[in-house]
């Protein structure tokens, strides 16, 4: 339409409105801008004064040239211009278009996009068929609207397209005028001779086929060292290199290799070398930038997965730090799957590795099915513990010795040991031994012949830590250590990684389940056109297991994962003997020869405009940006950005302070008046500590159980007061967590001197009862009158603080196991570390407690007096301490049975 | 019922601000006082003088009994001649005196001067009322809150209403005396003897006049608008009749022998207490 420039209009109609521009013109001149309101009492005296510009042209000219500016370019955008020329159609008829949408067709899918977007253009008013090779069936004659949606919809396949169905449909059209024929190719020969003959029935037909062919990826082979990778292409011509990739699971690129096709080559081999770990990781291989589901091959998932089961027999749920299974699980997660349970349910899941944390004796009838299981090629790790003392079954490599030996402890006379350097023989030869692995306590090994062929590890006194032997085609292990750091620090070491990952490596890796056990596998996940994971729709058929690797696959079986949860196999859309070869003939280039619509960059540029014309009327009318509350909002940016940062080394700080010294703690209340006492009562405690006992507290911290880390403190003293908050959620979990695993709080109610009035409804237990609401609090019993709190450190009776009298509460220990009583029938001292995680009281000890920055004490204690301070403290240290240590000082209780038994293993 | 309520409410509201208010006038009169310390203290407000033996003119209610009681005779108990002045005030009420441009109406600085200048007066003995409120004018802290709470009533008047005012009475008036018919209100009380000050309020806004562009210009009190294309066209014409205006006032107010004082509300109130103060104890 316009000779020089190659511009079009898809509706020239809507420029005649461009005439209107002028009437537009002088509307905007005499319509001034909106005028600025403002109230204002001497109104009086502004009547009759003249402002000259107090006229219809208040509108600038440089305005005004703004808003016809926009609507002309409005006006531009709705007559639908277009950049370029759109191709001209061959033949006066309807458009008929062949797509190729197979695999092959994924890459550079957007050039055909845009031709086949450029042709329905041009075929304006004429009907329109669209025949896709591959998946969606072929259309009838469509009008412009209809044919523009399935063409938007129209998407690669992950399968190859059929060309004879595609030849089929074309043949069955019936044509009045002769139709403007064009094949959308992918430029690959694939049965083509059909569809030739079908085409060349008409005039003129086009056969566009890409400038640059999909190259497709054959199946993987794995070898010793990683994956040997096979690459695909169509056109045995000049040199051509490509990438292809290992990509984790969640779509990370895990290696990477470059394959070069040689002159006249179709086929590229390659290399990803990659470690075992690794490998296991990997979902896929890929040819980067390729996009189709031809370039990607899936692999079969849970093929060589080591999977390991942890069996242990002390449950650690609750104080994970303590657990065998927690070490273990968190140095094997990365190398294998790990499931927990007993042993026969975890022969039952095909582990390949079985670890036994502390178990003695396996039971009955699962000692056969271990036995089969070793001698099958699995491998049996165990580890020692407080049974394994006891004596043990016989699947162990070396015979044990009743009782263990203890070294450096208080009891003992030598120090803990280091390892010595592996032997030869050893396959944890070559670890590097950190110099703090020590142990200092072990079970040991039977002196025999044997042992020195099956010691794998040894500590430098030449006993064997680690002992092995080969049973079957399995490995019996055996780590004379626990699997937690209670006996040595190895496993809080690297080298206990390093090992366990070696021993997983010596593994044979059982083979998962057979898949011939299903006797169809369904779709788990399936791969679209351009080879992203979908989830499978409702055609997508399961296919029998026997059949499965002769499976080819079509849209009923498009390439994916097939199979159960975590057994599945993987089918691919290029097999092994997969060929490709390209399209003869004349080819047309896929070219830029494609209009540009250039209505949605008017419609921005108007769009625009407006705002910036909104911005000046609002500039007219006399809003000027504030410049102060600029200058000030960015002032207030940049004195919190540091704030920030600072507020963050303050934490780091409060934490190193917390972390390097074992410090009294406090929970802050936010109230000024109790938390100073809080601090000073646990002043004075900390100066009755250092001053009696051995242990020296630095000055106490006053924590908030919403923002710290409640984790390094042993003890926390919380009063209760009825003004405090309640905890978030956070918080909550936050103490929950911190009396789950070891710590100790004590809640001080605080309001004995409530005298009468006290009991379930006095306002520091309804605050109690508020804070702790949301928390799993134990069983609380009314403190036994042998409990070790009674003496920690100080015999006592009683615990009076400012007050006296009240009764304090503490965890309901778990009635004594059968047997097992001592001769005054009391309560034993629990298995673990038995601290009652919460004392409550009422006594308000920390103002008995407290001292002034002199050392004088603050309040005067009631009834009793100093006598009663005095036995404030002493409440306040065993308190300490019985946080500090624990039951070790029930444990005294059995020191004639300790001593008895020592004195049996000398002689 | 309801309608008793909403007006309760909407009383409470009003008054909520009156202690604030009135604390706020008392620290003010307490930093000005100090500037005239001891002017008029002294013996005015003092209301017993003296006992005396009871003659047979005096009437039995001038008996003190608890006086008499003490002793054989009776005693009568004589008050001091009472020369203290009275000073009436009125503020406007109008909705122009609700205009403030910064963080202060006219309105809530009138309040404040006339509050804290009333303390000042009573501290001095004087009697203060203000037009309209309930009660007759005295010296005391009661009559400081009767005056808060008129203040505070409802009422958009600009005027001063009818009042039982003495010969010799003074006014203070505070308006923005933007109304012509209050210069003609003040011929009218001068010509029945009063005396007065008036105390012109002004707004920054209204003396700067710091508009710019296309302005529209409303009136709080339903007169028309204007507008103006270009509104810092017309600053200098408007501060010369702004500025005209006041020099009206002013001189009409030294006609008639009164005094009128001019207080922006971006100045400190301390200033322009100390100058009324001074009007008002000079008379």
């Amino acid at each position: 339409m316009l000779g020089f420039l190659p511009l079009s209009f898809g509706a020239p109609l809507i420029l005649t409105a461009l005439l209107a521009l002028p009437v537009l013109w002088w509307l905007l001149r005499v319509t001034p801008p909106l005028p600025r309101r403002t109230l204002f009492p001497p109104l009086r005296l502004l009547r009759g004064l003249q402002d000259e510009e107090q006229t219809p042209a208040a509108t600038p000219w440089w305005l005004l040239l703004l808003r016809l500016l926009a609507a002309a370019l409005l006006i531009l955008a709705l007559a639908d211009p277009l950049l370029g020329r759109p191709p001209q159609l061959t033949a006066p008829g309807p458009l008929v278009l062949v797509v190729d949408n197979g695999w092959t067709a994924a890459k550079d899918w957007n050039q055909r996009q845009e031709l086949i977007a450029d042709l329905l253009h041009s075929a304006r008013g004429r009907a329109v068929a669209i025949i896709p090779t591959a998946g969606a069936a072929p259309t009838g004659l469509l009008n412009e609207g209809e044919a523009a949606r399935i063409a938007k919809e129209l998407k690669p396949m992950p399968w190859p397209g059929d060309r004879n169905a595609a030849a089929a449909a074309l043949g069955r059209f019936k044509f009045t005028a002769a139709p403007a024929l064009y094949w959308l190719s992918d430029g690959i020969e694939n049965n083509s001779k059909p569809l030739r003959d079908a085409l060349n029935r008409y005039d003129g037909a086009l056969v566009y086929a890409p400038e640059r062919l999909a190259l497709g990826l054959l199946p993987v082979t794995r070898d010793a060292s990683g994956f040997a990778v096979t690459a695909l292409r169509a056109q045995p011509g000049a040199m051509q290199e490509a990438e292809v990739a290992a990509i984790g699971r969640r779509g990370e690129t895990l290696a990477a290799t470059r394959v070069r096709f040689a002159r006249g080559e179709t086929r590229a081999r390659g290399h990803i070398a990659l470690p075992m770990e690794v490998r296991n990781a990997t979902a896929r291989l890929a040819v980067t930038g390729e996009d189709s589901a031809g370039a990607v091959q899936l692999l079969d998932k849970g093929a060589a997965q080591r999977s390991a089961g942890i069996v242990s027999e002390t449950s650690g749920e609750g104080q994970p730090l303590l657990s065998d299974v927690y070490y273990i699980e968190r140095a094997l997660s990365p190398y294998a799957e790990i499931s927990k349970g007993t042993i026969s349910a975890l022969l039952d899941k095909n582990v390949s590795v079985l670890l036994l944390a502390d178990v003695a004796q396996i039971s009955g009838a699962d000692q056969q099915r271990v036995k089969d299981f070793v001698a099958k090629g699995g491998m049996l790790i165990r580890f020692a513990g407080d049974r394994v003392t006891n004596g043990t079954d016989d699947l162990v490599p070396v015979v044990l010795r009743v009782g263990g030996r203890y070294l450096g402890s208080a009891m003992a006379w030598s120090a803990p040991q280091r390892l010595a350097p592996f032997s030869a023989l050893s396959p944890f030869n070559g670890l590097e031994i950190p110099n703090e692995v020590t142990v200092s306590r072990q079970v040991l090994a039977e002196p025999s012949s044997e042992i020195d062929n099956r010691a794998w590890a040894r500590l430098s006194d030449g006993t064997p830590l680690i002992t092995a032997r080969g049973e079957g085609q399995g490995w019996i292990v055996m780590f004379h250590i626990t699997a937690s750091p209670t006996w040595s620090s190895l496993p809080i070491s690297g080298l206990y990684v390093d090992m366990l990952k070696r021993l997983m490596a010596l593994s044979a890796g059982t083979p998962a389940r057979d898949l011939a056990g299903l006797t169809s596998l369904p779709p788990v996940s399936v791969l679209d056109g351009f080879a992203q994971a979908t989830a499978p729709g409702a055609d997508v058929a399961p296919i029998p297991a026997r059949q499965f690797s002769r499976t080819r696959v079509s849209p009923r079986h498009p390439p994916g994962l097939y199979g159960a949860h975590e057994v599945e196999s993987a089918l691919n859309t290029v097999a092994a003997n997969d060929t490709l070869t390209p399209l003869q003939g004349t080819l047309q280039p896929y070219g830029d020869t494609q209009a540009r619509a250039l209505e949605p960059y008017l419609l921005a540029a108007a769009m625009a405009l407006l705002l910036f014309d909104a911005l000046l009327a609002l500039w007219l009318r006399g809003f000027t940006p504030n410049k102060l509350r600029w200058i000030g909002g960015a002032a207030a940016f940049l004195l919190l950005m540091p704030q920030t940062v600072n507020q963050a080394r303050a934490d780091d700080a409060t934490a190193m302070k917390a972390a390097l010294d074992t410090r009294l703690a406090y929970v802050k209340t936010g109230l000024a008046d109790v938390d100073a006492t809080s601090e000073a009562g646990l002043t004075g405690l900390g100066f009755a500590l250092r001053a009696r006992t051995s242990y020296e507290p630095l000055e106490p911290i006053g924590v908030d159980p919403e923002r710290d880390d409640l984790s390094f403190y042993p003890l926390l003293y919380w009063p209760m007061d009825p003004r405090a908050k309640s905890l978030s959620p956070r918080a909550q979990s936050k103490v929950a967590d911190f009396m789950r695993q070891g710590g100790t709080i004590l809640f001080d109610t605080r309001d004995l001197s409530l005298g009468a009035v006290r009991g379930a409804s006095s306002p520091g237990e309804q605050t109690l009862r508020r804070i702790t609401s949301g928390l799993d609090m134990p069983r609380l019993a009314p403190l036994p009158s042998d409990h070790v709190l009674t003496k920690a450190f100080y015999i006592l009776r009683d615990f009076p603080g400012r007050w006296t009298g009240g009764r304090l509460w503490v965890e309901n220990l778990p009635p004594a196991p059968q047997g097992n009583e001592n001769k005054n029938g009391a309560p034993p001292a629990r298995g673990g570390d038995g601290v009652s995680p919460v004392i409550i009281g009422g006594n308000d000890w920390a103002a008995a407690w407290a001292v002034d920055a002199n050392g004088r004490f603050l309040s005067a204690p009631s009834p009793g007096g100093e006598l009663q301070r005095e036995m404030a403290l002493r409440f306040g240290i065993n308190l300490v301490i019985y946080a500090l240590t624990g039951n070790y000082k029930t444990d005294v209780v059995h020191a004639p049975a300790l001593l008895q038994r020592l004195g049996n293993e000398r002689r | 019922m309801s309608n008793f309520s909403a007006l309760q409410h909407e009383a409470d509201g009003l008054s909520a601000g009156l202690p604030p208010l009135m604390v706020e006038a008392d620290h003010l009169a307490a930093s000005v006082s100090l500037g005239v310390h001891g002017r008029r203290r002294a013996g005015m407000g003092e209301s017993f003088w003296q006992f005396r033996r009871y003659e047979h003119h005096d009437s039995a209610a001038a008996i003190d009994w608890r006086q008499s009681a003490k002793s054989q005779h009776i005693f009568v108990r004589e008050r001091e001649w009472e020369a203290a002045q009275t000073v009436w005030f009125w503020r406007d009420a109008s909705a122009n005196m609700a205009f403030g441009s910064g963080r202060v109406s006219k309105r809530q600085r009138a309040d404040l001067l006339l509050l804290s200048l009333a303390s000042l007066l009573v501290r001095g003995g004087e009697r203060v009322g203000f037009v309209g409120m309930e009660g007759a004018p005295a010296s005391s802290r009661l009559a400081l809150t009767r005056i808060g709470r008129a203040l505070f009533a409802r009422g958009d008047s600009a005027l001063p209403p009818r009042a039982p005012f003495a010969r010799g009475n003074q006014l203070v008036w505070f308006s923005d005396f933007l109304d012509p018919a209050a210069l003609e209100m003040m011929t009218d009380l001068s010509r029945r003897g009063m005396s007065g000050h008036l105390v012109r309020i002004v707004d920054p806004a209204e003396e700067d006049f710091p508009y710019n562009g296309r302005t529209r210009f409303e009136s709080p009190v339903g007169e028309n608008d204007e507008i103006f294309g270009r509104a810092e066209r017309i600053r200098s014409a408007y501060r010369t009749r702004f500025t005209a205006h006041g020099e009206r006032v002013s001189d009409a107010a030294l006609k008639l022998g009164w005094t009128c004082t001019t207080h922006r509300t971006d100045h400190t109130p301390q200033g322009s207490l100390i100058a009324l103060h001074a009007a008002i104890g000079g008379v």
